[in-house]
């Protein structure tokens, strides 16, 4: 099943925390899919800087590897305000640091070491577990920003860790986000294409080729429009799915509405969710909902 | 007038409160704080009216026979799916597959509805009052579908006798799906279904009976046929 929610803030000046208004929303999805949970939150920025998150491998233990990790990071770009919470490192690095080399630099420290999401406003939370449990481990409810996405997952196709959680970073492409519910038939199809190219997948996850196509359609010079246009042509099976970047948040259906997503727009703010119940549980006020048809998508800015 | 508030409550414990209240003779339920959710006054049996205050989740108003219940928010998927007699109204939208496999009765969305309305109804009528999504009425065997707007993709594709009629544009037919004019008992029975459903400012807004087309069976699919082969390949 799996449930997919996203937020954007229209007012400026949210009456409630952009982490508490979308785990609330990811809340009353719980039901859907117990596996894993997680969210993409866009914050206000950090003057240009680029906000890494990282988890970090168990091996040697999370503060060990963590300095391993700074140190790397460090050679490219001054690193500052770096935290640990859990198994994630978080920190802040020049915004003028090469991505690509960054994060080969970074995910080589010691194996299991993963780059979980990078940008100037983008950052990822996700682990096993409901969203209950990413409140209690994360704190997520008290993040302050502009707009976000949500996951909670069912799986069905591959392993249940936290790599394999929704929702992806489009990895290498700073602040692209996808959470997908549906399957994607072709994916094995896609996935040797793309590697034939030398990107590296580190999931078996069908969900994570939609985030490394339009990674690859936005860095080609692609609107996100054009992204999900072509997705109706490249990508086969089902997909509902929501996206999005430092300044958009947007969704696309397939052309069978296979899945379900749904959306509502007010003055105030853009809510799209897999079932009206987690508007209702987050949102209060009247205000219409409306199922998206077949091949529909469409995209706001913050 | 009976209330029924669904905060706090399983829906089990709101669709026995609203059964419970029915038994003792209530006619005009109405359920409150229903926060979009799944399964809202499934199978009344009973001629009781249920209004939920809100937006319904995913089979709302299914399995029933002979009850009304109205939505005053928009409905999720399933919307009064499988209904043996009775009426559903929707005042906004409704999700994928209203009014699906409805053997009677009438399913009523004042707003659009998403993929798959009145998919292998098997009699009853379903009127969406916006537009309908993609392959709608697909395999319908009997009764009517109404769409006031505009159709999508794929819409009446392979049916039996379902009788569909549009009042907008059609993005594409299905396999074996005809357009005709209507006939005059057609508009009596669009101008007749319009006045019941609608009232006289919303039908204000609505094409007149006259103003739809008609859409069928061409019956290519009913029995195979070696010179119809062409619309098997088509249609498989």
């Amino acid at each position: 099943m799996c449930g997919i929610v996203g937020y954007l803030d229209k007012t400026g000046k949210p009456a409630d925390a952009l982490g508490r208004t979308v785990l609330g929303m990811l809340n009353a999805l719980g039901c859907r899919g117990p596996d894993s949970a997680g969210v993409a939150l866009y914050g206000n920025g950090a003057d240009g800087q680029f906000v890494a998150r990282v988890a970090l491998s168990a091996k040697n233990g999370f503060d060990a590897s963590a300095s391993k990790v700074l140190e790397a990071a460090s050679k490219f770009a001054p690193v500052s305000d770096s935290s640990i919470t859990d198994c994630y490192l978080r920190f802040q690095i020049g915004g003028q640091a090469g991505i690509r080399c960054l994060i080969a630099a970074v995910e080589s420290v010691e194996p299991g070491t993963e780059v979980v999401s990078l940008g100037r406003y983008l950052e990822i939370v996700k682990q096993v577990g409901s969203p209950e449990n990413l409140e209690a481990t994360y704190h997520v409810s008290g993040f302050e920003g502009t707009h976000g996405i949500g996951h909670t997952r069912l799986s069905t196709e591959s392993r249940i860790d936290l790599s394999h959680s929704q929702p992806f970073w489009g990895h290498g492409y700073p602040d692209l986000a996808i959470a997908h519910n549906g399957h994607i038939t072709n994916y094995h199809q896609l996935r040797r294409r793309y590697a034939q190219r030398g990107i590296r997948f580190y999931t078996e996850n069908d969900s994570e080729i939609i985030a490394i196509y339009l990674a690859g359609q936005l860095s080609a010079g692609h609107t996100l429009e054009q992204g999900f246009d072509s997705m109706q042509r490249d990508l086969d099976g089902s997909f509902s799915c929501v996206v999005a970047t430092g300044s958009q948040l947007g969704f696309v259906k397939d052309q069978f509405a296979l899945k379900p997503l749904l959306y509502a727009e007010t003055a105030d703010f853009v809510a799209i969710a897999t079932e009206e119940i987690a508007l209702r549980n987050a949102l209060p006020g009247d205000y219409e909902v409306r199922e998206a048809q077949a091949k529909e998508s469409r995209i706001w800015r913050k | 007038m009976a209330e029924v508030n669904c905060e706090g409550r399983s829906i089990r414990e709101i669709n026995f409160a609203i059964k419970s209240l029915i038994r003792e003779g209530e006619k005009q339920i109405t359920v409150t704080q229903p926060g979009a959710r799944h399964n809202l006054g499934v199978a009344i049996l009973e001629p009781a009216h249920v209004t939920i205050q809100g937006s319904a989740g995913y089979y709302c108003g299914g399995l029933a026979d002979g009850s009304t219940v109205e939505v005053t928010g928009s409905a999720g998927w399933g919307l009064a799916e499988s209904m043996l007699n009775g009426t559903a109204i929707v005042h906004g939208s409704a999700g994928n597959g209203a009014g699906a496999a409805i053997r009677g009765g009438a399913v009523i969305v004042h707003g659009d509805a998403a993929a798959r309305a009145g998919v292998s109804m098997k009699g009853g009528l379903v009127l969406i009052g916006g537009n309908c999504g993609y392959m709608a009425a697909f395999m319908g065997q009997k009764g009517s579908l109404i769409v006031c707007g505009d159709a999508g993709d794929a819409f009446a594709d392979s049916m039996y006798a379902t009788v569909c009629y549009v009042g907008g544009k059609i993005a594409s037919l299905g396999t074996d799906a005809v357009v005709e004019d209507p006939n005059e008992a057609d508009i009596q029975f669009l101008d007749a279904a319009l006045e019941r459903y609608f009232s006289v400012e919303i039908r204000k807004t609505k094409p007149a009976g006259k103003d739809f087309r008609k859409i069928l069976a061409g019956r290519k699919l009913w029995n195979f046929d070696k010179r119809d082969r062409k619309i098997w390949l088509e249609a498989l």
